[in-house]
């Protein structure tokens, strides 16, 4: 995993993009929201930001034991 | 198996000498999984192996497993920078790392193995004087908790540590350091070795290939696990899995507050001694540290690649971040090339502080979340972790770094960063 691809820049480096954190679980309460992440080892729904780039905020689903990128999209839906 | 290696000594080595082959025997290999165990623990790296000798050792546990996905010695424990050192700020964590420190100075004898201990000092660098604040605050902190700690300016920075002096002018000088001479390195993998033939010796059986794919429990309480050869009954079970301790925390149903992420390390060619200490320099967005280990490659590493991964696998942009700002602080090594270049399978934990206590059930534990610091703190961890194993109470050295912290506000923030270990 080098590169992402920007639903509006198109593929760039991975430096460009920030990952913030995982989905936390829907309906989980303030303390798991701040502080538990799901570690699974082949799929993980991430938030990430093309920081150095568009500044879009992405949903990203990994796996983390290959690197392989499952799906991405915005966040909140929609696209260019 | 014909029992324990021999007692290692001059005497040993002549007697070898005149017994011809046969005389040295494995150091673990050869026990049998057997079907049920007082404690099993789950990992045969530095954690776990030293965990297991220190239930053995303090608190007399035999009937003793320790199972291992791979091999002894195969994660991190052998992939570390092997610096060991007590500089921390919070006194929930520098009694914890001194004691640590403590441990490693007389581990040899201890273990009658040789891990090679070498307090060749490790120096914390500041380019600024706001820095040289932070380090000071720091080196007080320890002071007043009894640890070595010598605030050096630029001048005893360069007398302790000449090569820095070595290059022409630079853009960001050094105005100064935190010097604590007792720091420095330990030989990584004799560690490891060293705690599995000290915990075989005391009659546990080190099992590798073996690796735990889940836990049974009945009436909320855990009964044994389930591994690649079949079922273990355990009255105790200690998970010392660094890097995959959130994975575990997914197997048992419980969300850790811990992120899986990749640190990278790499060394160069061998060189004639050049690094006489370990130099560390913390910048906004990153960190660097350089050491030279006793083979002579020098050896760099720095910050995490930030982002989730189990890959080992670390990025170009890290490497080429490391080694940028090692040159900037060392210019002579831009002329040496890169030999070898590795990443581990950190646990990031959200405070920054490591994890020792129960999960889940009332008799399964976990030793884990190391963050930055894990090979440094493996006699203390073994020792505290074995306490908590055997007598139900945390020791006072770890009593501040239970799971509840994070939902009691009572966090172990070092940088005081927030709850994300990537932001600095």
């Amino acid at each position: 995993m080098t590169r992402l691809t920007c639903p509006f820049c198109g593929p760039r480096d991975l430096q460009e993009f920030e990952f913030r954190k995982t989905l936390p679980e829907p309906d989980s309460n303030a303390y798991a929201q701040v502080y538990e992440r799901a570690n699974r080892l082949e799929d993980s729904l991430e938030h990430w930001q093309h920081v150095h780039g568009c500044r879009a905020w992405l949903l990203i689903r990994r796996n983390p034991s290959t690197g392989q990128v499952l799906k991405l999209e915005l966040m909140g839906g929609g696209g260019p | 198996m014909k029992g324990p290696e021999p007692r290692y000594s001059a005497w040993a080595l002549l007697r070898a000498r005149l017994a011809g082959t046969g005389y040295w025997r494995p150091l673990w290999s050869g026990r049998r999984l057997r079907e049920a165990y007082d404690v099993v623990v789950v990992g045969a790296g530095g954690h776990g192996l030293a965990t297991a000798y220190h239930l053995a050792r303090d608190h007399h546990i035999r009937r003793m497993a320790v199972l291992e996905k791979r091999l002894v010695g195969y994660g991190n424990v052998g992939r570390n920078t092997t610096i060991v050192r007590s500089n921390y700020l919070l006194p929930e964590n520098h009694y914890f790392y001194e004691d640590s420190l403590r441990r490693w100075e007389r581990l040899s004898h201890d273990l009658n193995y040789n891990v090679m201990y070498s307090p060749r000092g490790i120096v914390d660098l500041a380019l600024s004087d706001g820095e040289m604040v932070g380090l000071a605050r720091r080196g007080n902190a320890m002071r007043l908790a009894a640890i070595d700690a010598q605030l050096l300016d630029r001048r005893g920075v360069l007398k302790f540590a000449p090569e820095l002096a070595a290059s022409g002018p630079r853009r960001f000088d050094i105005v100064g350091g935190l010097l604590q001479r007792r720091g420095g390195t330990v030989r990584h993998d004799a560690v490891a070795w060293a705690y599995a033939r000290a915990a075989t010796a005391l009659g546990v059986d080190i099992i590798e290939d073996c690796e735990v794919t889940g836990v049974r429990a009945e009436g909320g309480i855990a009964t044994g696990v389930e591994t690649r050869r079949g079922y273990v009954k355990a009255d105790r079970i200690v998970f010392a899995v660094a890097g995959h301790t959130g994975a575990i925390g997914e197997m048992l149903g419980v969300h850790l507050p811990i992120e899986t992420h990749l640190l990278q390390a790499m060394v160069t060619e061998p060189v004639k001694p050049l690094v006489s200490s370990v130099f560390v320099y913390v910048y906004p967005h990153g960190e660097c540290y350089v050491t030279q280990s006793d083979r002579g490659g020098v050896l760099m590493g720095g910050f995490m690649d930030g982002f989730p991964s189990y890959t080992q696998e670390g990025q170009w942009f890290r490497l080429e971040d490391v080694v940028q700002s090692a040159v900037a602080l060392l210019p002579q090594l831009a002329s040496l090339r890169i030999l070898r270049h590795w990443a581990g399978v950190q646990d990031m934990t959200m405070d920054g502080s490591f994890i020792i206590d129960r999960i889940r059930y009332d008799n399964v534990f976990v030793n884990g979340g190391w963050c930055y610091g894990g090979f440094k703190t493996i006699p203390a961890s073994g020792a505290a972790c074995a306490t908590l194993v055997a007598t139900g109470t945390a020791p006072d050295l770890i009593r501040a770094h239970g799971l509840a912290r994070f939902a009691t506000g009572h966090l172990l923030d070092e940088r005081g960063g927030g709850p994300f270990p990537v932001r600095l």
